[in-house]
């Protein structure tokens, strides 16, 4: 009888293992900021400019040569956390007659959170808005000013410290930027580097 | 050696032929999407933009009855530039067809005899050939029920569903041998004013820009109105309307107050500025 119950017990404990072995693997786990490898205490301002971004609707894609962002960091709980404060963007264009008129980043700040998916690290940056005005000699979306919103997660590279936004990153965290009920690809690679009381240290996320 | 020659003059010909088709076939390609335009009545200085909507599907709940939408309702013509509300007026199409008058079948005709959705196809077959044939079936055709001038667009609310992205005032045109040449249900001075929006349960559907960005086309828009109210049904069956409009109207569900009634359009909007259409 006792041993019904332990055995019991033991099916139990296994259960549950293997339940939450499995939630560690594939979803979302919490990594942290780390600076030289040791884990980021206080806060930390990163500063950056893509090496290449672009957002594209189908049939247009807008591209900014100088994108840049601060990235307020810290680590609370375990958790790496932060917000973007400032994303100024120039010199943008379009593949298409359209020009970009305006553009600009607003309500901010945007807050960002680091997750795990299936062993790969991600920042997930939530509430991002960014008003453009199109213009332009026959550019049928002339005068209109297109807000995107919505959430972006970007894979963490550690080796080159930066992060990656791209289809894949976007649907492994379940994020997504939209143009009314449209999907907007943003493609972009950012530099991960501290500016603050950490320069020159290497700032990684595990 | 001549044979030879030959060959090559032959394959050389036959490649030539294939890449003149080839051209041929981009080129009227490229013509179509201008093509949605014909109608536009893109050089009147009012115009600002022009526009085509084909309603590929949808239906109309009007009372107790609902009109699936099988046969595309094209509204073609321009629109000014947006006033301070991001509202645009229509301008009529140039050949006068500004919103196409498309029949669609009542189901169950002018008897109303609709077999249950769960009955074998046979039953179905033979209620529609006895009840929707040339004498009892009806045919109800969407017209335009004021001056093009009175259909309003919002570009943005369509865009981001918000608000009213589309008013249109209609009538319907009911017909049918019995019911006579002018039998509507609406009127010009009592319309079903649509006020459509791709709000939920509408959807804005997905844009795509075509010929660099000069066309935008809104695919499957989902534009929705259950707010309406429509009157009773007038002018059917001639000088006998005063005995046959109960009748409709009794079959109908009319007049039927707001929010029984509903308008679901399925659409593909297409829209270029007027300037790009006049160097096409």
């Amino acid at each position: 009888m006792r041993r019904k119950a332990s055995l019991k017990v033991l099916k139990g404990a296994l259960v549950a293992a293997i339940v939450s072995a499995v939630f560690a693997g594939s979803a979302l786990a919490a990594p942290a900021w780390k600076l030289n490898g040791t884990e980021l205490s206080g806060s930390e301002t990163v500063v950056g400019a893509a090496i290449a971004s672009s957002m594209t609707i189908p049939g247009m894609t807008t591209t900014c040569n100088h994108f840049l962002y601060t990235l307020k960091i810290n680590n609370s709980g375990g958790t790496g956390k932060g917000e973007v404060t400032e994303l100024p963007l120039y010199e943008c264009s379009t593949n298409t007659v359209c020009v970009v008129s305006a553009i600009k980043a607003e309500k901010f700040p945007w807050a960002s959170h680091l997750v795990t998916v299936s062993g790969k690290n991600y920042i997930v940056i939530e509430n991002i808005r960014v008003s453009i005005t199109y213009s332009g000699k026959g550019c049928a979306v002339g005068g209109l000013t297109v807000p995107i919103t919505g959430s972006a997660g970007g894979l963490i590279d550690n080796t080159t410290e930066t992060a990656t936004f791209s289809p894949t990153s976007f649907s492994a965290t379940g994020t997504a930027l939209k143009f009314g009920s449209n999907n907007v690809e943003w493609k972009g690679t950012f530099p991960t580097e501290a500016f603050e009381w950490h320069r020159e240290q290497a700032l990684t996320v595990s | 050696m001549t044979e030879k020659r030959l060959t090559r003059i032959r394959v050389g010909l036959v490649a030539a032929a294939v890449a003149v088709c080839g051209l041929m076939a981009s080129a009227s390609a490229q013509a179509s999407e201008w093509n949605k335009f014909d109608y536009c009545p893109s050089t009147n200085p009012t115009v600002f933009k022009c526009m085509q909507a084909v309603t590929t599907g949808g239906e109309i709940v009007m009372g107790k009855k609902t009109v699936p939408i099988v046969k595309p309702v094209t509204l073609q013509g321009g629109t000014t530039e947006p006033n301070e509300e991001s509202v645009s007026s229509f301008v009529g199409a140039t050949n006068g067809i500004t919103l196409s008058k498309t029949p669609q079948a009542v189901p169950g005709g002018l008897l109303g005899i609709v077999p249950p959705e769960s009955s074998p196809p046979l039953v179905k077959a033979l209620s529609k050939f006895f009840f929707e044939n040339s004498l009892t079936g009806v045919n109800a055709t969407l017209e335009l029920a004021k001056p093009a001038s009175e259909i309003k667009v919002s570009e943005l609310n369509l865009l981001f569903e918000e608000g009213t992205a589309l008013t249109l005032p209609v009538k319907v045109h009911l017909e049918n041998p019995f019911l006579g040449k002018n039998c509507y249900v609406g009127s010009s001075s009592n319309p079903l004013t649509w006020k459509l929006s791709t709000a939920s349960p509408g959807t804005g559907g997905s844009l795509e820009f075509k010929e660099e960005a000069q066309i935008a086309q809104i695919n499957g828009a989902k534009l929705v109105d259950s707010t309406w109210s429509a009157p009773a049904a007038s002018g059917c069956g001639g000088i006998l309307s005063f005995l046959v409009d109960p009748i409709i109207n009794s079959q109908i569900g009319l007049p039927s107050a707001a929010g029984k009634n509903k308008s679901v359009l399925n659409n593909t909007i297409t829209v270029a500025l007027a300037e790009a259409v006049n160097e096409h």
